[in-house]
Order: C-alpha cells, then sequence, then structure tokens
C-alpha cells in the first residue's frame, strides 16, 4: 500500500542531512558543553555553532537564543518567565492560539491574572484594533502565534509589534510582545527586529530536525524568570544539560529551512493548490477554513459537511494517508475544534474538518492518490450518514 | 486511540447500511452531548427481524456500533434483540476504551426505541 503523509503542521520527517550533522555528537563528540577538557569544548563550540544558525533564521543575536526541549517548554518559558515578575495582572492573547499557549495562561488565570482573548473573525485573523481596545494600564504580555496550527492563518504579527513600540513610546515601561512561531519558522521569512516581538517560540520538529529540541528568542535586554533552575547552562535562563545532538541537528535544519524556503513554499503551495482545486472540482459540501492568501503555503484546512472527521482521518489511515483533525469526542463530551468554532462554523463543520500540511518531500504522485482515496472516503462516510440527502436506500 | 482489527474492518466495510424502503420499526436516536446519532430501520416479521439497515454520524465507535448493531440483528427474534446489551455491541467491534462506550450504548437505545416504534 502507499504511504502518503500529508501531516506536516504535526512534525517532518527528519532530514537526511540534519542526521548526518548530529550523528558524530552521539558517538564521538559525547562532550558534556560544561566540561572543561576537549570534549567539552568540542560540545560547546558545536552548540554555538547552532546557536547562530537558528538566529540567524530569525534575525536575531546567538545571544537572544535560548535552548529548550521544545516549543511547548518555550512557550511556557515565555509567558511564566515574563508574567512571573510581576503581580497578577493583565495579558491579552488570540482565541486560537496552541494548547501550550492555551494552558499556560489557563494556569495564571487561576493564580489571579487576567486574559483578555481576542476574536479571530471568518478569516481566522485576529484585528490590530482589538489589540489596541484590550490594552490595559496594566497588561503586562501580548502573546499572540505567528501562524495558526490548524488553518495556517498569518497574524498581524509586525502591526502588534508596531502598536507595542509606540506603547513605549508614550511611555509605557512593562509591556513585553511574544509570538509562537513553531509553525512560521522556515515558511515565513522571519526578521524579529521589522516585527518588533520580544519573544519569540521555535520548535525543531517542525523544520526536519528531531523532536525534543526547540528555542526561545529572549530579546537583549529582557528579563525573565527561569522556570527551570539548578545549573548555569542558557546563560542562568534554563538550566540542565544541553542535548548537543539536538541543538546541532536545530542548527543544521534551521540554516536549510532558510536556504530552501524559497523553493519549499513553491513546491509546497503548488501542491496544496493544486490538491484544493482538485477537491474542489470533485467533492461537493465544502467548506475551506481560514483566509485563502493570508496563511501558511504549506497548509489545508476544509470541511467536509455530513461527516465527521476522525471518521475520514480513519478512513484515510486505512488507505495510508496520514491527516488531522482538530476535533476530539471521549467520554461522550464532544470538543470540536476551538480553532474552527473561533471561526463561526456551526458544529457540524467544525466536527467534519481536517487538515492537509504538505511537506518539501511530498510529490505530484502522492497528491495523484490522495485524489484517489478522498473522494471515495467522504462518498462512504456520508452514504452513510443520516444527515445526508446520498444514503442508501435497501429494500 | 489504536483500534482493533475487527473495528477498522466495521469503519471500512459497514454491514447492512442504509435505510430499509419498506420498514415497519424506525427510529432514530441522538446522543444530546455529543450530537452523534444513529438511525436504525428494521423490517420485522412474526416476533422476527428480517432485515436490518443503520446509518450513523459521529465519531467512528459510533459508526462501528452501528454496523455491528445492524449485522447481528438479522434473523434475531425481538425477544433477544431486545436482550442485547451494550458489551455485546463492544465485543463485536474487537473492544472499546470506557471513554468511547457511549457509542455502544447509543447503538442499544436506538434498538430499544424502534424495537418500541414498531407498527404490526
Amino acid at each position: 500500500m502507499r504511504r502518503v503523509y500529508l501531516d506536516h503542521s504535526a512534525t517532518t520527517p527528519v532530514d537526511p542531512r540534519v542526521v548526518e550533522a548530529m550523528l558524530p555528537y552521539l558517538t564521538g563528540k559525547f562532550g558534556n558543553a560544561s566540561s572543561v577538557h576537549l570534549f567539552g569544548q568540542e560540545a560547546r563550540a558545536a552548540a554555538d555553532g547552532a546557536r547562530r544558525q537558528v538566529a540567524a533564521l530569525i534575525g536575531a543575536r546567538a545571544n537572544e537564543i535560548i535552548f529548550t526541549s521544545g516549543g511547548t517548554e518555550a512557550n511556557n518559558l515565555a509567558i511564566r518567565g515574563v508574567c512571573e515578575l510581576a503581580e497578577p495582572r493583565h495579558i491579552i492573547t488570540s482565541s486560537i492560539e496552541h494548547p501550550s499557549v492555551r494552558g499556560t495562561l489557563e494556569s495564571l488565570e487561576k493564580r489571579g491574572w487576567v486574559v483578555t482573548r481576542l476574536p479571530v473573525y471568518d478569516d481566522g485573523i485576529i484585528r490590530l484594533e482589538d489589540v489596541r481596545s484590550a490594552l490595559r494600564s496594566d497588561t503586562v504580555l501580548i502573546s499572540v502565534m505567528m501562524a495558526n496550527n490548524e488553518i495556517g492563518t498569518i497574524q498581524p504579527i509586525k502591526e502588534i509589534g508596531a502598536l507595542v513600540k509606540e506603547e513605549r513610546q508614550r511611555g509605557r515601561r512593562h509591556l513585553w510582545f511574544h509570538t509562537d512561531a513553531v509553525q512560521a519558522a522556515g515558511r515565513i521569512a522571519i526578521e524579529v527586529e521589522h516585527l518588533g516581538c520580544d519573544l519569540l517560540t521555535l520548535s525543531a520538529h517542525k523544520i526536519y530536525a528531531p523532536k525534543g529540541s526547540g528555542a526561545l528568542f529572549l530579546r537583549r535586554g529582557v528579563r525573565l524568570t527561569p522556570q527551570q533552575v539548578g545549573g548555569h547552562q542558557e546563560r542562568e535562563r534554563r538550566a540542565g544539560t544541553e542535548s548537543i545532538a539536538n541543538i546541532v541537528a536545530f542548527g543544521t535544519a534551521a540554516e536549510l529551512a532558510q536556504r530552501e524556503m524559497p523553493a519549499r513554499n513553491e513546491h509546497t503551495r503548488r501542491l496544496r493548490d493544486r490538491f484544493e482545486n482538485a477537491v474542489k472540482a470533485s467533492i461537493d459540501d465544502l467548506a475551506f477554513n481560514g483566509d485563502h492568501k493570508r496563511r501558511l503555503p504549506h497548509l489545508s484546512n476544509i470541511s467536509f459537511r455530513f461527516i465527521e472527521g476522525e471518521g475520514l482521518l480513519i478512513h484515510l489511515d486505512m488507505q495510508g494517508v496520514a491527516v488531522s483533525t482538530g476535533s476530539a469526542c471521549s467520554s461522550g463530551t464532544l470538543e470540536p475544534s476551538p480553532v474552527i468554532r473561533a471561526l463561526g462554523r456551526d458544529e457540524e463543520l467544525a466536527r467534519g474538518a481536517i487538515r492537509f500540511s504538505f511537506g518539501k518531500d511530498n510529490t505530484d504522485e502522492d497528491i495523484d492518490y490522495v485524489l484517489e482515496v478522498l473522494p471515495r472516503a467522504v462518498e462512504s462516510l456520508r452514504a452513510l450518514s443520516p444527515l445526508s440527502r446520498q444514503t442508501i436506500a435497501a429494500s | 486511540m489504536s483500534y482493533s482489527e475487527a473495528f477498522k474492518d466495521h469503519i471500512a466495510n459497514p454491514r447492512n447500511a442504509g435505510e430499509l424502503v419498506n420498514a415497519n420499526a424506525v427510529a432514530e436516536q441522538t446522543n444530546p452531548v455529543c450530537g452523534d446519532r444513529v438511525r436504525l430501520s428494521l423490517r420485522i416479521r412474526d416476533g422476527r427481524i428480517e432485515a436490518a439497515r443503520f446509518l450513523a454520524y459521529g465519531c467512528p465507535p459510533t459508526l462501528a456500533c452501528g454496523s455491528a448493531l445492524a449485522e447481528m440483528l438479522e434473523g434475531m427474534t425481538i425477544a433477544d434483540a431486545l436482550k442485547l446489551e451494550r458489551k455485546e455491541i463492544v465485543t463485536a467491534v474487537g473492544g472499546l476504551p470506557s471513554r468511547k462506550q457511549h457509542a455502544a450504548a447509543l447503538a442499544i437505545e436506538t434498538l430499544r426505541a424502534a424495537i418500541q416504534n414498531s407498527v404490526n
């Protein structure tokens, strides 16, 4: 059976060039970067090189990069780290953040923080005016993702950065701006100076490096409370022996992503657009979720009416095609994707949403195969659905 | 969650899917919490289920349980059908985690409603 992976927003395969770069640090060059001897120095030099590579991907300075175990840890470190310097005050965020941001903010709410969650409207994008009017005199943090993980919509980060700068020029001193760029990095050109953000989250495994590595950009001069203590690593901001092989892999992947971004984007956009046009022509009763233009080039989120996403996911999986759905049903309680619901979609469309995310190694033959199995899978589920008019009559 | 082979087979090849045009016992039940739906149409003659068809909307366990139920009902007496319990449906689909058991409960509920709605 052919296998087609269309879930690159969940994770990506590790690029063989990345594997090659990291392998020596699992074997001969295994030193602890804190050690003084040659083994340690080798590890330290490798981490420094990777730090420069990751910094270059976002236009930062190397000493503004804190390596973490991944995006979730970086989001926790950013939000808790900044907020724990102050008494509970006010935070602004969007209603479609990744669970790692959502969950961190919920835990702060339990400790007295007030969180304003901005709506995204039917295009899946927040409005700058809403950010401006949500600002309070005690707002300490704005945390808005750069691009959404389910629908790929790109948020007005540069505009928020300019607003924060404006506020500072007016004399406001304690307002920080964080953006989770886990989905955006390697797919949108990022220049932290240009964006005006103070903190920015990255993850390695979304850009063809292994899981277990991420980073937080922390603008020079911005203070934060470390969340892991008991070691001098990462300039006292993240204790724990560095995973050098993973860090080297992240650095190599970042450099490749930067260099190959235009070609990768052109390739995935072409496959995605071809896929969407063919789906539109062959399947009725669809809704494309999120703004058509202001979205990541590799992602397509489609709601199929009359059917439920997980059923379609299993059908496709049984035919070798891997996709994902944001809805979950457990203990008889339905949790339709909060992101799709935030677009104003009804519950049925929210339940029928599927994310197809394309990668640099997908081929036209992959798309041909998916276009062959997808309409059949949709049709067979609709034939079963009491909500559909296409049900089978039997005598 | 990972599903059993029996489960996947019900999803890939649903048994007795559709709607009987000459049914004399029909019910459609909805789980008010999650919105999952099962529709069952039966043709009953002389106290026995001659034919059974199902339709389902919702999470995969709901589809699989509808299929398993419709398959086991054909040829069954009404008395035996009324004795069917949730666990028999769960067994027929190769087991379900506890948080998905409600799918089998919905199937049984729909069966009982259909029998109650039957016209002689």
